[in-house]
């Protein structure tokens, strides 16, 4: 699956969940692994930077 | 096509029939009292193996209850997966395993393996990360190579594989 779902933690640092191949959308996947009451945002994986050298200094702005 | 007709103990009648086929074939039944097993029986009437047909000696069996295989570099990417949505990326080296069908409870068994890619040269491990709640649907770890509660090195690492028993 080429999309991402991202949260922001309370420490303003940011999760980003993978998807697996698992039958369920994007959405039914959001539902069910983002944390209860946090705002999240569907991305496409090419969004995403892939050089992780500074990957917890990341920000959702 | 050959059939032997059986009543019904009290109403209708079973038919089994045998396919054209070429020479001479045996279907050899259990000397034992038992139930024919069928496509069109129900799950919960089939006897649950307690070993896989490929296990030697007496121990029972124990399959993984779900699996993982993904890159924790560059684009992380799940490569191969069993009972699992997701997996969460919460930064270098700190993921969460997120399961379709959550796990009986808490006490099950999660088995973490690092390989740090065909052009690494660190020696890599992985551990639960107890900083993160353990729960029935999503199993937490770390990825590092070395060091301590201070300065514990988490690493992003080529692969990680994740199983869980229980």
């Amino acid at each position: 699956m080429d999309k991402r779902i991202i949260y922001k933690n309370d420490d303003n640092t940011i999760s980003i969940i993978v998807p697996a191949d698992c039958g369920l959308t994007i959405e039914q996947i959001a539902a069910k692994d983002v944390p209860t009451g946090k705002e999240y945002h569907i991305v496409n994986a090419s969004d995403i930077p892939s050089d992780r050298t500074f990957r917890n200094a990341w920000e959702w702005q | 096509m050959a059939s032997i007709k059986i009543a019904g103990d009290t109403s209708g009648e079973i038919t089994i029939s045998a396919p054209a086929v070429s020479g001479t074939n045996t279907l050899t039944l259990p000397a034992n009292t038992g139930t024919i097993i069928t496509s069109a029986t129900a799950a919960a009437d089939v006897p649950a193996p307690t070993q896989l047909s490929t296990a030697s000696g007496s121990a029972p069996s124990y399959s993984a209850r779900a699996w993982v295989n993904f890159q924790g570099t560059s684009t992380v990417t799940i490569r191969g997966s069993g009972n699992v949505t997701s997996i969460t990326d919460h930064g270098t080296g700190d993921y969460t395993v997120n399961f379709t069908t959550a796990m009986p409870d808490v006490n099950y068994c999660g088995v973490a393996l690092p390989n740090d890619g065909t052009a690494g040269t660190n020696l890599v491990i992985a551990c639960e990360n107890q900083t993160r709640t353990k729960t029935v649907s999503a199993f937490n770890i770390w990825t590092a190579y070395g060091g301590n509660g201070v300065n514990k090195n988490l690493y992003d690492v080529g692969t990680v594989n994740v199983s869980i028993f229980r």
